[in-house]
């Protein structure tokens, strides 16, 4: 295509979309830049100063989230002064915040803690001393810890902008500048509906999900991509499960940009699958056999339910027999068993509950 | 439950602003105002149930600035002793210390009659004639230890005394300043006696095209203390666009040592909103604003009152001004905080680009022009361009209203060409008062000058490039003069307690570096350095230069750098 732009980033070519900014171009090349309030669903902030980068020919450090790339545009993003600015930012934030990664369910999965590692900062240089706050932990789902809370306003973000809800904002200014929810509540005691999105903006370890407390730190996670069976539109979740049992679910983040949830979730979708881990849930189709509920294979049940069907018709007719389904199933499968009820048994008796 | 006329006031708020949102913080002043000065979370809840804002907006709003007093017990009487280093300079920490005795209460406390709150303030601009006391609205200025025990008995009488203050002007150029000393120069009648409202009707007959034009070979640089070319900062506006354009006159004066802008507001009123209204008809301009700080709410008045004026007098045919109070912050002066402010929001500066010449108030092109600037427009329009570069040079023209303070015999405002020499100013205020140790030219966020480096060459001159040459920046002009008993290891700590209070906290180097520095700082001040900290708060001031979201970074690394590096020996000696 004639309009590709060229540029060069740390000393290589790269050819690349107008539109796009360095960072973008930078990170679908491999080049690491960090961004503590950047992230694609809340968008540029310019806050954490984190992914500045030289351009030559521009005085001073550029956000490089912000930066739209030119032709012939020279970057820099691993000079002296970058990396100066970018131990600065590590620094600040290690010795203003309580940053344990031991004892951290994001631990693995935490972008201060892998700004510093690039940095190669391995304990602060200027410890601070301040008071430790409280855990927030009214809420069902959520745990706040506004110690690791770096003050990015990605959360905030996602509230107003992304989801709607606006509960949380900015309280107080300066160091004392403050997630709030609502006028300053405790998070259980606020409108949060509990989504969960501000959690899966979360840069660091200062929202995560109660779930996953002290059961499993982000490393030993694994991740499965699934559809959410609670409604029929469907949405793509990262589910992470630890041997083999539930742990938390993330809207899923490599097709966020796609319908139909855009990288969210409802508080259904994020918290609704704690059944999953039940000792007591159906895993084997139940046949009753002299007043007693039988485990049985799919086979066994399908054909009995294949043979009741027909000898129901036989019986009565087809008027007989009527279809229930469920908006917990796909429009496909919806579409299905209209297509069975009508074509196969010949009834015109299918409704939908077309709520959860 | 707020009372219904409290809700009807707020109802004529959300009217008089093209969005409703921008009611909120005046709304918070007013019902503040009602409730004894005291705001809680009910209230804030039920106004942003009436406006229509989230609960976290709000209370975000009433806790970022600084005059919203939310859950805390303020007495009857607030009285704020402004200590920042102008009014230090001026003797405010003794008249603190002497409040406080006198009251038995120290900083955020309240007497246990619940009469007298006292607390440290930061800049009230009103270096000339401090020390100061704000007391709830009203200015107490040029205070002594007499004049502390007569407010405090006549207060205890439940009567806010009327203390007789003088103020000192000069002028060369008799623009600016030149209605100060008339009687009732605030009134219509006397501004137009004297000519006042004639360029506007000589602008009128102009077209749009011609006044910029004018402006802009005038070479008018702003006067807030960036010094951008006015006529250039108005052609940014994008042409043939079908969103209104909005006027905003940028009355914060919130930089230390700068008190000039309210000497313009409180005694030719007038002549600003000659000046607003020339420029808003060159540009296009149906509503224009003037935000002004909320600690000014008595020159607030005289402004609300002055636009009545003009507008029954039918000089403001097109224009509607909207007087919009900010509420204690440094950081809207800055333009983008400033329009965040006035769309109801906190005042957080944003990212540029988009200018807010091409995207600004309310997503509008919207241009920000400082009191002083506008104020300047008419003798542009009225004598030409040529008239108004007979004063200065190309390294700055015109007129330019200078603010000294400190260590002079005259603390004032003084009307001077642009190219005075230092030496000169100084002169008209008086001269030295004491001994100096150095003196900080264009306000607190410029680089400070040792006297070694003020005797250098031929002497500086108070323009652009001069000050430059000699190593700091004409700022807003606001000189204050350090007297040699002063300890710059002191008054660097309290100059960055001041950025790190007044740091919106939006960005990482910003927030939480300014904090660094001032423990650093305060640690060497208080004989707990260790060696190494000095390098440490250069490193930190090196790495926020210029790599903050807007430029308080480098309104306080700048002259913190300064101050540690040209008085290094001042602080190594504090090092054991």
């Amino acid at each position: 295509m004639d309009n590709k732009i060229n540029l060069t980033i740390d000393g290589q070519v790269y050819t690349a979309n107008p539109g796009q900014t360095v960072l973008q171009v930078a990170r679908e090349n491999g080049i690491y830049i960090p961004s503590l309030c950047y992230h694609p669903r809340t968008g540029k902030a310019g806050k954490c100063r984190a992914c500045l980068v030289e351009v030559e020919g521009i005085r001073g450090l550029k956000e490089s989230c912000a930066l739209e790339i030119k032709e012939n545009m020279v970057v820099n993003t691993r000079t002296e002064r970058v990396m100066e600015v970018r131990k600065m930012i590590v620094e600040l934030h290690l010795a203003n915040g309580e940053h344990n990664c031991i004892a951290c369910e994001k631990n693995g999965h935490c972008e201060l803690q892998d700004m510093a590692y690039h940095c190669g900062i391995e304990r602060p240089h200027f410890p601070v001393e301040h008071i430790t706050a409280e855990l927030d932990t009214s809420s069902e789902g959520i745990i706040r810890d506004s110690n690791k809370c770096i003050q990015c306003g990605r959360c905030i973000r996602a509230c107003n902008h992304n989801v709607m809800h606006e509960v949380l904002d900015f309280g107080w200014r300066s160091g004392d500048m403050k997630v709030i929810c609502d006028d300053d509540k405790p998070m259980g005691e606020s409108s949060c509906v509990q989504c969960g999105e501000c959690v899966q903006v979360c840069p660091v370890g200062a929202l995560t999900f109660k779930n996953a407390k002290g059961v499993a730190q982000f490393k030993e996670l694994k991740k499965t991509k699934v559809i959410c069976t609670y409604c029929g539109v469907g949405c793509s979740i990262d589910m992470y499960t630890k041997d083999n049992k539930y742990v938390y679910s993330m809207a899923t983040e490599d097709n966020w940009e796609q319908l139909p949830n855009k990288g969210m979730l409802c508080v259904k979708g994020r918290f609704g699958f704690d059944f999953l881990n039940r000792e007591d849930r159906l895993n084997t189709p139940l046949i009753r056999k002299n007043g007693e509920l039988v485990e049985a294979s799919w086979d066994e049940a399908l054909d009995l339910v294949a043979s009741k069907f027909s000898e129901i018709k036989e019986k009565h007719g087809a008027g007989s027999l009527g279809f229930f389904t469920s908006a917990r199933v796909s429009n496909e499968e919806n579409y299905a068993v209209m297509r069975f009820a009508r074509g196969v048994i010949g009834t015109n008796n299918i409704d939908h509950c077309a709520r959860l | 439950m707020m009372k219904e006329e409290l809700k009807n006031k707020i109802q004529k708020l959300m009217q008089k602003y093209p969005k409703k949102e921008s009611a909120l913080m005046p709304a918070l002043t007013l019902v503040q105002k009602a409730y004894d000065n005291n705001l809680t979370k009910e209230l804030v809840e039920e106004i942003a149930d009436f406006i229509g804002v989230s609960y976290s907006r709000a209370y975000g709003v009433a806790t970022y600035y600084s005059m919203f007093n939310i859950n805390k017990v303020v007495g009857k009487y607030h009285l704020q002793v402004d200590t920042n280093i102008p009014a230090t300079l001026m003797g405010a920490v003794e008249i603190f210390n002497y409040l406080s005795k006198k009251l038995g209460i120290k900083h955020g406390e309240t007497t246990p009659d619940g009469l007298f709150t006292l607390s440290h303030v930061e800049c009230l601009a009103s270096c000339g004639t401090c020390p100061v006391i704000q007391v709830n609205d009203k200015y107490y200025e040029m205070m002594t230890p007499e004049k502390v025990d007569m407010l405090i008995d006549s207060l205890r009488k439940g009567i806010m005394p009327e203390i007789p203050v003088k103020y000192n002007f000069g002028t060369k150029c008799n623009v600016l300043l030149k209605n100060v000393e008339i009687k009732d120069s605030e009134t219509i009648a006397v501004y137009k006696k004297n000519g006042g409202y004639s360029v506007l009707q000589k602008a009128l007959k102009m077209s749009p095209e011609q006044i910029i034009a004018e402006v802009k070979d005038s070479q008018l640089r702003g006067r807030g203390g960036a010094g951008f070319p006015t006529g250039v900062k108005w052609g940014f506006l994008p042409k043939n666009i079908d969103k209104p354009v909005y006027l905003i006159c940028n009355a914060d004066e919130g930089e230390p040592g700068t008190f000039k802008d309210r000497q313009i507001m409180t005694y030719d009123p007038h002549l600003l909103i000659e000046g607003m209204a020339i420029s808003a008809y060159a540009l296009n301009c149906k509503t224009a604003f003037i935000y002004i700080r909320g600690e000014f709410s008595w020159i607030a008045d005289i402004l609300e009152k002055a636009i009545e004026e003009a507008k029954d007098d039918g000089q403001l045919k097109n224009l509607d001004i909207i007087v919009h109070q900010g509420a204690g912050t440094y950081i809207c002066g800055e333009e983008t905080a400033l329009i965040e402010s006035i769309e109801g929001k906190r005042g957080l500066p944003r990212m540029k680009p988009p200018f807010p010449a091409v995207e600004g108030l309310y997503g509008c092109p919207t241009i920000v022009n400082n009191v002083e600037t506008l104020a300047s427009v008419p003798f542009i329009i009225d004598k030409g361009a040529s008239a108004f570069k007979a004063w200065g040079s190309p390294a700055g023209y015109g007129f330019k209203l200078f603010g000294v303070s400190g260590a002079v015999n005259k603390p004032g405002v003084y009307e001077c060409p642009m190219g005075i020499s230092y030496k000169e100013l100084i002169e008209m205020a008086g001269g030295y008062s004491e001994k100096i140790k150095g003196v900080i030219v264009g306000g607190l966020s410029v680089p400070i000058l040792t006297t070694e480096e003020l005797e250098k060459g031929d002497g500086m001159k108070m323009d652009y490039e001069s000050c430059a040459e000699y190593g700091t920046s004409l700022g807003s002009g606001g000189v204050m003069v350090i007297s040699e008993k002063f300890s710059i290891p002191e008054i660097s700590a309290r100059t960055i307690q001041f950025y790190n209070h007044e740091s919106c906290g939006q960005c990482t180097p910003c927030r939480m570096g300014s904090g660094m520095i001032k423990l650093l700082l305060n640690k060497i001040v208080s004989g707990n350095g260790e060696k190494g900290d000095i390098d440490k708060i250069i490193w930190f001031c090196d790495n926020i230069k210029g790599n903050t979201l807007c430029p308080t970074g480098e309104a306080y690394s700048v002259p913190v750098k300064t101050m540690v590096t040209k008085f290094r020996k001042d602080f190594e000696a504090l090092i054991k």
